[in-house]
């Protein structure tokens, strides 16, 4: 088991002295490694790295976003992913290589004010993210009670391998799909069901650095703290089968980007 | 040049009743305006000053936008109420100048080049105002910056010392700015242990000079202290040792 | 010159839709029934440099309102009352659309209704406050600063430059060898009623009260109606781009009058309040 050391910092404080690798939100000056954000340092064999518990989204190539769209030209969608940018969904993208902005209407696929779950499939320094919707599982999700969280609890809010959003569901009755920019929908019959994964969320959210967290979170949700725990079974809603696709391709993604971390 | 008036008395006491190296009573709180990405309120002595962050996010007009990093746009304004007799609300030279220097201040500790293409966007609004608010604003601005989640080399803080009576104090209040011999209004980074704000108006000897910097800095470091506790209470709670972490 | 715009905050369909829901089965997306405001906390003399000041916080619309007391000429045509002048200043910290800058169309709207709301109810008796009758008087300058917006401003706002104003402490001044001299004493500013203002808007065929900023997001019409403590009309001002119909304003009215008298009272209790 690797040994990992843990602590709080904020921005200037020295997480540690000696010759290690910087990794994510630490710099190196001199001799030490420096936190550049508020957040847990953790130090491990690979490297120095920052976990930071606040920060707008930053678009990251392959992330599965919730977006808003808010406007559209004629060749394009503009989409509010709650980042410092604008993302853009080529009309092209949804219509096929052969779109005509004379034939076909944009408003009427998609409108302002619709929600689209889309991955980022480019991104860099000198333009804007671009999505799409056209693997399984994106496109417009058209019911749920919708949440915004700070996207850097959104890790937290999975867990590892999807387990603290599955203890959830199962405990709900519901069905959550998150993005990685902090944007969450929760799709359910059950409006008790609702509040009471809305009132999870929130304690993920504002707890997210602390200890014993899944059972606190258990415990509001009156589930055993055990590893046999039951499921309740899973609600069939109309967009089960999508999200279900959803929730492992976004865990997927986690797993890729933990990979290139480390 | 006014008078000679007591400003320190024979005890050594100055007309609120600190010493030569007290500084007021400081308090901050982070995370008051809730719409804003990061924000502090402080209370520097009866300085009451709010800073809240927007960014990074979209520059508008685009074509202000910078290929390469970030831009940091900083207002300083004061709110009318503020001052002794009320304020125009248009911003004045004062408040022009100072957003500038504001702004020189807290762009060093920021790693502005992680954010190419955006805008961070940081408002200073003094609601009352005694004597070092340019200070008071730049200590709450880098707690701001830090709540925002911006990447950042070391927190900024800021204190001013002064000469009053032919004495080097620190943390002039307003009676003594108005009637003393010197203000110098510094900005440190203090684990770089770099300057990035200094202003001097009155009448230094180089000894002075020297000192009033140095007692400055000092005034810095315990500013520091008190914007690390703030940040610390606000994410960790009264939990400063990390334990276990699932 | 005025021009349409569009709207700055786009509510997704989903919330719209699940704010049509609710409203339609008289309750909103908070939990509020349509004629609940949203908790109001009052801060009375926190500036303590200013005359009177007080932080309200309408859910989490945030305002400060500071009055500060000078002399100055009266207004043409007002020889014999002090002048009472009022602006309003959204912050560039209020929200993401709020620039610097001079006020906005929206920023002079809300400065001229809370003023009227104020003014036409004649809170302050500016007759009490001439020093020499047309030559010189007590200017009034009420100054409010928007921290944090939620959504109706016009209460917010209003409610902050009441709550100022009744804890104020007014300088005295005298005529000393034909100069304004400040006596060192201090007034109760002399406040013959306290006005409350009412904002209602509505959505669809329903009116709610004390919206939100997505609320105001979504609505079609809007109307703030100002009452004295005689549950008389002082100011009215209907707002937004859709119409009312003959009994949706009555009703608002109606609102208005008797939500205000709650309002009223609770100001009434707070400490400082003269």
């Amino acid at each position: 088991m690797q040994e990992i050391k843990r602590k709080y910092v904020v921005p200037g404080d020295k997480v540690i002295e000696g010759n290690f690798r910087p990794l994510m939100n630490v710099i190196k000056a001199g001799n030490s490694i420096i936190a550049t954000r508020i957040g847990i340092a953790e130090t491990g064999r690979d490297g120095v790295k920052v976990i930071p518990l606040s920060g707008v989204y930053i678009p990251r190539v392959s992330d599965i976003v919730i977006g808003k769209i808010i406007d559209h030209s004629s060749l394009s969608w503009e989409v509010d992913v709650n980042s410092c940018f604008s993302a853009h969904l080529p009309a092209q993208d949804v219509f096929g290589r052969d779109f005509s902005p004379a034939r076909d209407d944009m408003g009427r696929q998609l409108a302002i004010g619709d929600l689209i779950a889309a991955r980022i499939i480019a991104f860099d320094r000198t333009r804007d993210p671009m999505l799409t919707i056209q693997d399984k599982d994106l496109g417009k999700i058209p019911h749920g009670e919708l949440l915004k969280i700070s996207a850097t609890r959104v890790p937290r809010l999975i867990g590892k391998r999807g387990s603290m959003i599955q203890t959830i569901e199962q405990a709900t009755q519901t069905r959550i799909l998150i993005g990685q920019n902090g944007i969450v929908v929760i799709m359910g019959r059950n409006l008790d069901g609702i509040k009471l994964a809305t009132r999870a969320i929130r304690m993920v959210e504002e707890e997210a650095h602390t200890a014993n967290l899944t059972q606190r979170v258990k415990a509001l949700l009156n589930v055993p703290d055990s590893p046999q725990a039951e499921g309740s079974s899973i609600i069939q809603t109309p967009n089960n089968q999508k999200d279900e696709e959803i929730q492992s391709t976004i865990e997927e993604v986690e797993e890729e980007i933990e990979g290139e971390k480390i | 040049m006014s008078q000679a008036k007591n400003l320190i008395d024979e005890s050594g006491r100055r007309t609120d009743g600190r010493t030569a190296d007290e500084l007021r009573q400081i308090k901050i709180t982070v995370g008051v305006v809730k719409n804003a990405d990061g924000s502090a309120f402080i209370e520097f002595g009866r300085n009451k000053i709010i800073a809240a962050v927007y960014g990074p996010r979209e520059v508008h007009p685009k074509h202000m936008a910078l290929p390469d990093r970030c831009i940091l746009r900083c207002r300083y304004h004061m709110s009318p109420f503020s001052t002794d007799t009320r304020k125009n609300p248009a911003p004045s030279r004062r408040e022009v100048e100072i957003s500038k220097v504001m702004r020189e201040s807290l762009e060093p500790a920021l790693i502005l080049e992680d954010y190419p293409r955006a805008a961070i966007d940081l408002f200073v609004e003094v609601l009352q105002a005694d004597g070092g608010s340019r200070c008071a604003g730049i200590t709450a601005a880098s707690i701001a910056l830090a709540d925002a989640g911006i990447n950042m080399r070391d927190i900024v803080s800021a204190c001013a010392a002064g000469k009053i009576d032919n004495k080097i104090v620190l943390d002039i209040n307003d009676t003594e700015d108005k009637e003393g011999g010197a203000d110098m209004p510094v900005a440190y980074m203090p684990h770089l242990e770099q300057v990035t704000l200094l202003q001097l108006d009155g009448i230094l000897t180089p000894e002075q000079f020297n000192e009033c910097l140095d007692k400055a800095i000092g005034g810095c470091n315990v500013v520091y202290e008190i914007q690390r506790q703030a940040l610390m209470q606000k994410y960790f709670g009264n939990e400063t040792e990390l334990k276990e972490v699932q | 010159m005025s021009s349409s715009k569009r709207s700055t905050i786009i509510v997704e369909h989903l919330r719209k839709q699940q704010m049509w829901d609710a409203i339609s089965k008289g309750k909103r997306l908070d939990g509020r029934n349509l004629n609940e405001t949203r908790p109001i906390e009052i801060e009375q003399d926190i500036i303590k440099k200013a005359n009177g000041s007080a932080k309200v916080k309408l859910g989490n619309s945030e305002v400060v309102a500071g009055v500060k007391v000078e002399t100055g000429e009266p207004f043409e045509g007002l020889e014999n009352k002090g002048a009472l002048i009022l602006s309003a200043e959204v912050l560039p910290t209020a929200s993401p659309y709020s620039e610097p800058g001079p006020p906005d169309e929206e920023t002079v709207e809300l400065a001229r209704v809370v003023d009227r709301g104020i003014r036409e109810s004649h809170m302050i008796d500016l007759d009490k406050l001439v020093l020499i009758p047309g030559k010189i008087v007590y200017t009034i300058f009420v100054d409010c600063s928007v921290i944090n917006t939620d959504g109706n401003l016009f209460d917010a706002t209003s409610y902050a430059v009441v709550s100022a104003l009744v804890s104020s402490k007014l300088p005295i001044f005298e005529i000393q060898d034909g100069r304004v001299v400040d006596t060192g004493n201090s007034q109760d500013p002399p406040i013959t009623t306290i006005p409350i203002s009412i904002t209602t808007v509505r959505i669809g065929d329903v009116v709610i009260l004390d919206p939100t900023a997505e609320e105001e997001a979504c609505m079609d019409a809007r109307i703030t109606i100002a009452t004295n403590s005689n549950g008389q009309y002082t100011a009215i001002q209907k707002g937004s781009t859709g119409a009312f119909t003959v009994e949706q304003i009555k009703k608002a009215a109606e609102i208005a009058r008797i939500k205000g008298e709650e309002i009223r009272t609770k100001l009434k209790e707070l400490p400082k309040t003269g």
